[in-house]
C-alpha cells in the first residue's frame, strides 16, 4: 500500500466520522442526553436553583417571565421563584430563538396555519394551569423525576396515564 | 444576571436540539401507543436517566445527603389528598398536552419554526400564567411548587 492510498483511506475515514457526528442533533436520544446533563448543570452551577431541580421548564420558567414582566411595569407583586426575582429567566425567549435558527439555517422555516387556533389558545390556558398545579411541564417532571423527587414520579405516571387516555381517544374517535 | 445568560443560552441549545430532533416529552408515549414508534421514547428515557446520573454525580461531588433512601428531602406529598391532587392534574395536563399535539417545550419549537397555531397556544400559555398566579394560586394554595 502507498503513502497516498494510506492518506486517501484516512481522508475518507475522517470524513465518515464527520457525517456521523453531524447526524447527531437529529436524534432524541443525543437530545436527552444533552439537555439532562446540561439542565442540572444549569440548575446547580449556574444560579438557576432555589426551587430543586430548576434548570430547565418551560412552564414555570414562563411563568416567572410574564409575572417578572407585570411585577415590574404594573407594580403588582405576583409570584415569582427565587431564581427568577432579580434578574428575569429567559429560557422561553431562547428556545423559540433557537428553534427559529435551526428552522432558518435548515431551511425549514415556513409559516404554516393549521388552523383550529381558538382550540389551540384554549388548550395552551388549561395547560399552563395544569402543569402549573402539578410543578411542571412534561419536561420538568422527568427531570425533578430523575432528581428523585416523589412527587414528580407520581406526576410522570400522571402524565403517561393522560397521554394514553388521549391517544386511545382519538383514535377511537377517528376511527368512528 | 448569570441567571438570565446562562438560561437563555440553555433555551437557545435546547431549542435548537429540539428543532433538529423534533423531541417532544408527550409525543414517545403517544407515538408507542399509537404506531409502536419507540424513537421518541428513547430520548425521554435518555433525558431520564441522564437527569439522573447528573444530580448523583452532583450530590457525589457536594457530599450533601440524598434524603432518605432514592428519595430527595422535602418532597414526599403530604397527604393522600396531595396525592389524587398531583394525579388528577397531571391526567388533565396530559390529556389537553396531547390533544393541542405536543408539549410546551414543543409547542415553543413550533413557534420558532413558524406554526401559527402554535403561537395561539402561547398566547393562551402566557394569559393562563398570569391568571393562575393572580387569582387560582393564591386561593388553592400549592401542594409542590
Amino acid at each position: 500500500m502507498t503513502a497516498g492510498t494510506a492518506a486517501h483511506e484516512r481522508e475518507r475515514i475522517r470524513a465518515d466520522i464527520g457525517q456521523r457526528v453531524r447526524r447527531w442533533p437529529r436524534s432524541p436520544v443525543f437530545y436527552g442526553i444533552v439537555v439532562g446533563a446540561l439542565a442540572v448543570i444549569v440548575g446547580e452551577y449556574l444560579g438557576v436553583s432555589p426551587p430543586a431541580a430548576y434548570g430547565l421548564c418551560s412552564a414555570c420558567h414562563g411563568r416567572d417571565l410574564a409575572d417578572w414582566i407585570i411585577n415590574h411595569t404594573e407594580g403588582k407583586n405576583l409570584f415569582v421563584t427565587g431564581a427568577g426575582v432579580g434578574w428575569p429567566v429567559l429560557t422561553v425567549v431562547g428556545l423559540v430563538v433557537g428553534s427559529f435558527v435551526a428552522a432558518r439555517r435548515n431551511g425549514e422555516f415556513s409559516s404554516i396555519n393549521l388552523g383550529a387556533n381558538v382550540r389551540q389558545f384554549g388548550f395552551g390556558a388549561v395547560v399552563m394551569g395544569a402543569a402549573l398545579f402539578v410543578g411542571g411541564c412534561p419536561t420538568r417532571i422527568i427531570i425533578r423525576t430523575g432528581y428523585g423527587d416523589l412527587a414528580g414520579l407520581i406526576a410522570l405516571f400522571g402524565v403517561a396515564a393522560g397521554i394514553v387516555m388521549a391517544t386511545l381517544s382519538m383514535r377511537w374517535v377517528a376511527r368512528r | 444576571m448569570i441567571v438570565s445568560i446562562s438560561s437563555l443560552a440553555l433555551g437557545v441549545i435546547v431549542g435548537y436540539l429540539g428543532q433538529r430532533s423534533r423531541m417532544c416529552s408527550i409525543g414517545g408515549v403517544r407515538d408507542y401507543v399509537l404506531v409502536r414508534d419507540t424513537g421518541l421514547l428513547k430520548g425521554a428515557a435518555a433525558l431520564l436517566v441522564t437527569s439522573w446520573v447528573g444530580f448523583g454525580i452532583v450530590r457525589l461531588i457536594s457530599g450533601s445527603d440524598i434524603g432518605h433512601g432514592l428519595i430527595a428531602a422535602g418532597t414526599t406529598p403530604s397527604g393522600v389528598g396531595a396525592v389524587v391532587a398531583i394525579l388528577v392534574g397531571a391526567i388533565v395536563l396530559g390529556v389537553f398536552a396531547t390533544l393541542s399535539g405536543a408539549c410546551p417545550l414543543r409547542q415553543h419549537v413550533l413557534a420558532g419554526q413558524g406554526r401559527i397555531g402554535a403561537w395561539a397556544f402561547l398566547a393562551g400559555f402566557y394569559l393562563a400564567a398570569v391568571v393562575y398566579t393572580s387569582w387560582i394560586s393564591p386561593s388553592i394554595g400549592s401542594w409542590v411548587l
